[in-house]
């Protein structure tokens, strides 16, 4: 998952980036609205975690440009806003919720809450209801970070288990390998030229050929049912 | 029971009281009225009853006593005012001719003309009336009435006048209640509406109360709503911004907590270690800033100013931050044209100062130039910086450190001691070779 911090505070913006990376997600962060406006316009992410208390410009300035977006171009209106910020009086969060926040947390906030929170709104912006994804035999909880073969564990690396998240909430429509890549690399990640394939080969080899697909010329993707 | 003081009921009270005032003295004019009246009355009666009489000529008077009393004949009736006259007539040599009424005797009149007598046994009141006539058979006639019948005949003539006042005062009296309570509606519908006043709604203004006695109180309230929402509305800002100020490492200080527990030992682990203690420190200094802030309120009670030279109070602070100027690659100066004899807090002022300085210390990039600045004339004290990023609002100001205030949080403090001094603070243009001022006024001494 690609995650847009956009905090001011040094500490904060730090640890969180620590924090988030931990759950093997790729975070980028923005120091104030037009850096963060400029980073939601170049590329995709699955969620954004915005501090309203920013310098010169609120985050709610920001929440505010994005909903108004046009569909279907960069910034994506519909990407998911998690809200996090000191102002903890109930009208400021009706506010923040109102303005299309899809979640709110006060400072300072519990880290495990957070990424559940998280983890949450990227089920619902998928449009899951499920915390568990399946596929034929394969089982995949996004939040203990395992993938069970036929109920058996299967060892994967946080890329790998990366990679199938990816083409597994996608699925079945096909990814195309810069479009995983942004997914699991933020800006500045050195990233070799064949690091997917060498994913996806991996995969694979530990869960079969069958789960993931190649079209060529085009990405990779994960049947409805794999053979 | 509660007794309350009551508009209504002073305007009841005083409006009825002087009613009845009015009426009273209507009352006792109008009977004092009536009896004059049927004095006037009697007399007359009696002069004509002599004048009647002397036109008479012969003539005796029947022995059956009072003539009022006589049977009425037919459908006639004795009359209410109909009195009992008593008529003594006497001829020139004072022999009596003929008398009738129940009138003890009287004696023969010394005048003629109206007089009041004292007859029987025991002795009564009567009224009289005496005339002579000195014709060819000369007569002098008295006619007498009862005072007893004449005052009765008086009490009922002011009753009658009377009567009407005494219906009409409750009624009067009830339709003055009920005028003084409609007249009063809209004092009633002002106090409810100030009872209903709410302050946290949107616009807890008074409307619809357009007597112009009203409107100075209505525009008082309205003013006095107004500056207690403005109040909350600081507070509010206020309390805003010390949450943000203190959740804000606390925040920080939670998640590298949590990266201390994930990582494993090495140099990302001693890098979460220097930021938690970072965070700490960060946290210490918002709180010790609250502290300032309460006791900037509280010393303005508590302590009394002194004399003191904020000329020599300023080159102390100045001199204690160059070390730490210094290592932020800082450049500190004072700039003030001698001594800055005022009457203050030294160490209100200090503080204000010292927070000044480091605001500008932490938010401005290394090689700045920060400069404080006096003026005695003026009376101002200012703090100004020649950082590009400072003077510009929409960048953000350079971090020099996790021990740094917020800008906001620091600026309340000054604020506050400004306020203990009777003074202001506040961004003011700066000065030529400067980006950025803050600018600390004081009450001349």
């Amino acid at each position: 998952m690609r995650v847009l911090v956009v905090e001011d505070d040094e500490g904060i913006a730090a640890g969180l980036k620590a924090h988030l990376e931990r759950q093997g997600w790729a975070v980028d962060l923005a120091g104030a609205v037009p850096a963060a406006w400029a980073a939601l316009s170049a590329e995709v992410f699955n969620l954004v975690l915005l501090d309203l208390g920013l310098p010169g410009q609120d985050g709610a300035e920001l929440l505010h440009r994005l909903r108004r977006q046009a569909k279907g171009g960069l910034p994506d209106p519909a990407t998911p806003v998690l809200i996090m910020t000191a102002r903890d009086q109930v009208a400021s969060r009706i506010a923040g919720l109102d303005m299309g926040a899809d979640d709110y947390v006060t400072k300072p906030f519990d880290p495990d809450e957070l990424v559940a929170r998280m983890r949450a709104l990227r089920r619902r912006s998928a449009g899951r209801a499920q915390s568990l994804l399946r596929c034929g035999e394969l089982e995949i909880d996004p939040a203990a970070r395992t993938v069970r073969r036929a109920g058996q564990l299967v060892e994967l690396s946080a890329r790998e288990f990366g990679v199938l998240l990816a083409l597994m909430e996608a699925r079945p429509r096909v990814l195309s390998r810069a479009q995983i890549e942004a997914q699991l690399y933020s800006w500045g990640q050195a990233l070799e030229s064949n690091a997917i394939e060498v994913h996806v080969h991996h995969l694979r080899r530990k869960l079969g050929e069958g789960v993931v697909r190649t079209m060529r010329g085009v990405g990779y993707f994960v049947p409805e049912e794999p053979a | 029971m509660n007794w309350q003081p009551s508009l209504l009921r002073n305007l009841m009270v005083w409006a009825l009281g002087s009613l009845l005032l009015v009426w009273a003295t209507f009352i006792a004019v109008g009977y004092r009225t009536g009896l004059h009246e049927a004095d006037e009355l009697t007399d007359g009666h009696l002069a004509s009853v002599a004048a009647l009489l002397l036109a008479q000529r012969g003539g005796q008077f029947s022995e059956r006593g009072d003539p009022a009393r006589l049977a009425a004949p037919g459908e006639l009736r004795n009359h209410d005012y109909q009195q009992s006259l008593s008529v003594v007539v006497w001829d020139a040599e004072r022999r009596v001719l003929t008398r009738t009424g129940q009138a003890p005797m009287p004696a023969y009149p010394a005048s003629e003309g109206f007089m009041d007598l004292r007859l029987g046994d025991p002795p009564t009141g009567w009224r009289a009336f005496a005339r002579a006539d000195a014709g060819a058979a000369p007569r002098l006639v008295m006619v007498l009435l009862s005072e007893h019948e004449r005052d009765a005949l008086a009490g009922d003539i002011a009753g009658q006048v009377m009567e009407p006042g005494m219906w009409l005062l409750p009624v009067v009296a009830l339709a003055l209640a009920l005028a003084i309570r409609r007249g009063l509606r809209p004092l009633h519908d002002l106090t409810r509406d100030v009872a209903a006043l709410d302050v946290n709604q949107p616009q807890p203004r008074l409307q619809g109360h357009r007597q112009q006695e009203f409107a100075a109180v209505v525009d008082a309230i309205d003013l006095l709503v107004g500056r207690y929402r403005s109040a909350m509305a600081r507070e509010r800002d206020l309390a805003s911004e010390l949450a943000h100020e203190m959740r804000t490492p606390l925040a920080a200080l939670t998640l590298h907590a949590r990266t201390l527990r994930d990582l494993p030992e090495g140099s990302a682990r001693e890098a979460a270690i220097r930021r938690v203690e970072a965070e700490a420190l960060r946290a210490g200094q918002v709180l010790s800033d609250l502290l300032a802030m309460a006791r900037a309120s509280r010393a303005e009670l508590d302590e009394a100013t002194q004399e003191l030279d904020l000329h020599e109070l300023a080159r102390e602070v100045v001199a204690g931050h160059g070390v730490m100027a210094a290592q932020s690659g800082h450049e500190l100066s004072l700039a003030a044209p001698g001594p800055m004899p005022i009457r203050g807090h030294p160490m209100l002022l200090e503080m204000a100062l010292r927070n000044l300085v480091e605001n500008a210390l932490a938010h401005t990039p290394r090689g700045t130039l920060v400069e404080v600045q006096l003026d005695p004339l003026a009376c101002w004290l200012q703090v100004c910086d020649n950082a590009a990023a400072a003077a510009s609002p929409t960048e953000p100001p350079a971090q020099a450190g996790a021990g740094s205030l917020g800008l906001g949080l620091g600026h309340r403090v000054v604020q506050k001691i400004a306020a203990v001094h009777g003074g202001q603070f506040g961004r003011v243009p700066a000065p030529e070779g400067f980006t950025s001022c803050y600018r600390l006024s004081l009450r001349r001494k």
